[in-house]
């Protein structure tokens, strides 16, 4: 009975402490929202605002998105971030089923060294790449910038491609050579749509990573600006509702895509695929 | 023969187009950016004086505050990292759920995060405030002083990456036999004494990798100060940037930046091979 009472209160303690948790981690979600619904009125103009929703209003989007430029930067980053999907997948596919001919130390090792490369401070690559790119007329250019953000996606995408291809029976693969199908065919008319989710993970994370980026972002594309740094500019600049509406629009594909990736966001703890 | 080589290559062949991308974009700016840091802009010499001109731009104060966030970042994120991950290993009713809301943070762009924790936390008033009224609690200045702000700061970036510290870590809790834990309790162990001589050590890789991971993104940090507090007082990363804008001085923002990175790899070097440094250390004392 007594141990029965004891294990009653620890279960207790831990939905407590579990729903405190997610608490924490729901409140600057629901405050964002709240200020972007809600009229300055009853948020930014005043001191200690309300925690709760006194008055709702859609007019923040409504001039956020009508009266700021924000098709510009939408159509810049949604640009920018498919550019980032295609060429990250371009060159990952093929090394990673490279990765995955050769032996598994070797791989591994040569893995290490691709996630070396992310540790890289941003900054140290984009100042000099700016200067270059200043040179070479691609400032600003989404490509320039899709070129840039590709690093941070690469070897993070190389490692969920080859954790991937490496699960495919090594049998089917020797069955088309036999069959007499050319390299090329086997990796993109066989594997590839055999290893699709990982394929699809690879390319929504990279587009993900570019949607968010803000560092390369900033420096090698300040005055075509993509979401990211059109939200910092309205900080910068003090109009802050415009920010919170813009911030809330950018939010929406990434709440989405967390919760659909997850299984695979679980993985990247095996990597150093974070920017920061 | 030929074929049987063609084949033997072809791996190789396949990979090096990314080690190239990886070296022409990554390694080569890096580098030639470093190369550029310890030489004079107008005499195009070998110099120092790009480094010591940084002295007079309050660079250490940048080294200063940056370690102290590093360290103060790592601490909060890796406390709550635990609490999360042990949570995940109970037997909770709705964990899906639960672990799904803990993940969420991960991917919301740094830039919204920064905005809503300078909501949260404004300079004067705010959220954070508002809610430590409701229990008659006085305003709290989030920026009255370097410390402060530099702390403030801590408790908004930890939003973001706890979730990622939590998952490596419960991915190595995971790892740890059940049985293990039930004979410690048998012999009686506390849970704090379980946690550390048990879970700890168990999962020591995966503590280097949370701590690699995050220390370097840590040393990075750039959008949310910048955003939160601005210049002042100055990180290297945001030092660097503003000598990037005010073009005049790109020379200074390729030695900061140069810095930063030294840090950044001694950082990394450390905490891989921490373990020689800590036997080296017990052989000679």
């Amino acid at each position: 009975m007594e141990i029965k009472t004891i294990n009653k209160i620890k279960k207790i303690v831990l939905y407590a402490v579990a729903i405190l948790v997610a608490i924490l981690f729901i409140y600057p979600l629901y405050i964002l929202l709240l200020v972007s619904f809600s009229p300055t009125t009853v948020t930014l103009d005043k001191l200690l605002p309300s925690q709760l929703p006194v008055k709702l209003t859609l007019n923040n989007f409504i001039s956020a998105l009508t009266q700021y430029n924000f098709v510009g930067p939408l159509f810049k980053s949604l640009e920018v971030a498919f550019m980032v999907g295609a060429i990250t997948l371009a060159i990952a596919i093929p090394a990673a089923y490279g990765l995955s001919k050769l032996n598994r130390r070797t791989g591994n090792l040569i893995m290490v060294f691709l996630f070396i490369a992310n540790l890289v401070p941003a900054l140290i690559i984009a100042i000099p790449i700016s200067v270059e790119f200043i040179k070479a007329g691609m400032f600003d250019s989404p490509l320039a910038l899709a070129l840039a953000q590709s690093l941070f996606t690469l070897p993070l995408a190389t490692f969920i491609l080859l954790g991937s291809f490496r699960t495919i029976p090594k049998d089917l693969e020797n069955q088309a050579r036999v069959d007499g199908m050319g390299l090329f065919r086997t990796i993109y008319t066989m594997l590839v749509p055999m290893a699709k989710a990982g394929v699809a993970a690879a390319f929504l994370l990279s587009w993900l990573t570019s949607w968010d980026e803000f560092t390369f972002a900033v420096i090698l594309s300040p005055l075509k600006p993509t979401l990211p740094v059109i939200v910092y500019i309205n900080i910068t600049e003090g109009s802050l509702i415009q920010a919170a509406a813009f911030a809330a629009v950018v939010s929406i594909p990434v709440i989405i895509l967390t919760i659909v990736l997850q299984k695979y966001i679980r993985g990247i703890y095996l990597t150093g695929g974070i920017t920061g | 023969m030929r074929f049987r080589i063609k084949r033997k290559y072809l791996p190789v062949l396949l990979i090096l187009p990314l080690i190239f991308y990886l070296v022409g974009i990554s390694f080569y700016p890096a580098l030639s950016g470093i190369f550029q840091s310890f030489h004079s802009p107008s005499t195009g010499k070998l110099t120092l004086e790009n480094f010591t001109a940084l002295g007079h731009y309050g660079i250490i104060s940048a080294i200063i505050n940056t370690f102290i966030l590093t360290a103060g970042a790592l601490a909060i994120e890796f406390t709550l990292g635990f609490i999360i991950a042990t949570l995940l290993t109970k037997t909770l009713r709705g964990k899906a759920i639960f672990s799904t809301i803990y993940i969420i943070p991960f991917g919301i762009a740094t830039v919204v995060s920064a905005y809503t924790f300078s909501l949260i936390f404004p300079a004067v008033g705010g959220y954070a405030n508002s809610f430590l009224a409701l229990f008659g609690i006085h305003a709290i200045n989030w920026y009255a002083n370097t410390y402060m702000t530099l702390f403030t700061t801590m408790l908004a970036d930890s939003w973001k990456t706890v979730p990622i510290i939590a998952l490596i870590l419960f991915a190595g809790m995971s790892q740890i036999p059940p049985e293990i834990y039930s004979a410690a309790a048998v012999d009686g162990a506390g849970p704090i004494r379980r946690f550390f001589s048990i879970t700890l050590p168990n999962i020591a890789d995966f503590v280097t990798i949370a701590l690699i991971v995050r220390g370097i993104a840590e040393f990075n940090i750039f959008a949310l100060p910048l955003i939160l507090f601005g210049y002042n007082p100055p990180l290297l990363t945001t030092l660097t940037y503003e000598f990037y804008s005010t073009s005049a001085t790109l020379y200074y923002s390729l030695s900061s930046a140069t810095i930063l990175f030294a840090f950044v790899l001694g950082f990394a070097l450390i905490v891989v091979f921490r373990k020689k440094l800590v036997g080296a250390y017990e052989l000679t004392d």
